[in-house]
């Protein structure tokens, strides 16, 4: 029997799983689309690059991203003003085909921490020009308010640096941006390290992790991206069901009523 | 000729040349791509009509791996 309730809704298309995967850093393309397939992912994030005329690298990557059949989130990787990543997504628009953009705007090449005042800027100005913005930013409350007030109806706070693999850094954060905002769909992006940072994410309500690093630097990213899919999975469901309330101390968990052998610590 | 820079590259290419012209000159093929021009997105339907002036800073992207 199954007991999830798996299907959500995000950006217009009714999805099951609740990870998005990054198609880069891997060892090999092979290797990304079997790690993509194995993810059970249908959200895979893609960029643009500067492509001299004689090469098709891009074509072939595109083709390969193509054939999996699955949603197409082009990002703005690289961007450091609003004016930047309007124009890769409107470049990023034509190329996929997709209003969908992962905006990401960096203020700081040392911990790529998001520009907050760029992205907002970008944020509105994609917004109403028909994009369905993603937007790439911190844990803090107050730069998250002021995205839903442009209109942004997804939000993808950090779990931690991009690429740093550290985990949740600030769950509280998370947790109160979860609580602020019932109706935005959240997404923790960046700094997953392992399947249990998923969980962990997921049970704080999240509606889905994205990740790239954790699968692709992997030592077995096939494999890995399989733990994700259980990790995301178990996640929701723990967050479906509802955790039990911490306790103080211990309670006996086995029925004390006829216990052999009784006898009264002091 | 004109000096400009493609794909950060400075060249010297002819002058008065369209985007669509500028492309096929450079010998892009497949559609795949995407262009800009001073960091300001060149629609595919705006290609004839826009010409590439002494100076300009032209982007040509295409689909790449990304996080």
């Amino acid at each position: 029997m199954k007991t999830d309730n798996s299907s959500w809704e995000i950006g217009g298309k009714t999805l099951s799983s609740r990870l998005l995967i990054g198609s880069a850093l891997y060892p090999s393309p092979a290797n990304m689309e079997d790690a993509i397939k194995v993810s059970g992912s249908q959200i895979v994030t893609v960029a643009l690059r500067r492509q001299s005329a004689g090469s098709n690298s891009g074509g072939d990557f595109w083709n390969i991203i193509k054939s999996l059949g699955i949603e197409v989130l082009p990002n703005t990787a690289g961007c450091h003003s609003a004016k930047e990543a309007i124009t890769t997504a409107k470049m990023a628009r034509e190329v996929f085909g997709t209003n969908w953009i992962k905006l990401e705007v960096i203020g700081d090449q040392y911990n790529l921490q998001p520009d907050p005042y760029e992205t907002l800027e970008a944020a509105e100005v994609l917004i109403k020009d028909g994009f369905e913005v993603f937007p790439y930013t911190t844990d803090d409350l107050v730069v998250a308010k002021r995205l839903v007030d442009v209109g942004c109806k997804i939000l993808m706070p950090w779990g931690s640096p991009i690429g740093s693999g550290q985990g949740l850094m600030n769950p509280t954060n998370l947790k109160a941006i979860r609580e602020k905002f019932p109706k935005i769909k959240l997404i923790v992006d960046a700094g997953i390290g392992k399947p249990s940072d998923a969980v962990e994410a997921m049970e704080l309500g999240y509606d889905g992790v994205l990740l790239n690093s954790a699968i692709a630097l992997a030592h077995d990213p096939v494999k890995m991206a399989d733990a994700f899919r259980y990790a995301i999975e178990a996640g929701r469901l723990g967050y479906e069901a509802g955790a039990m309330q911490k306790r103080e101390f211990a309670s006996a968990s086995t029925p004390t009523v006829g216990t052999p052998f009784w006898h009264q610590f002091g | 000729m004109i000096k400009v820079s493609i794909n950060g590259e400075v060249q010297e290419i002819s002058e008065n040349l369209n985007v669509s012209e500028l492309i096929t000159k450079l010998g892009y093929t497949n559609k795949g791509f995407a262009v800009a021009i001073n960091t300001t997105f060149v629609a595919i339907d705006s290609y004839s009509k826009t010409v590439v002036k002494e100076g300009d800073t032209v982007d040509i992207l295409a689909p790449i791996q990304g996080g």
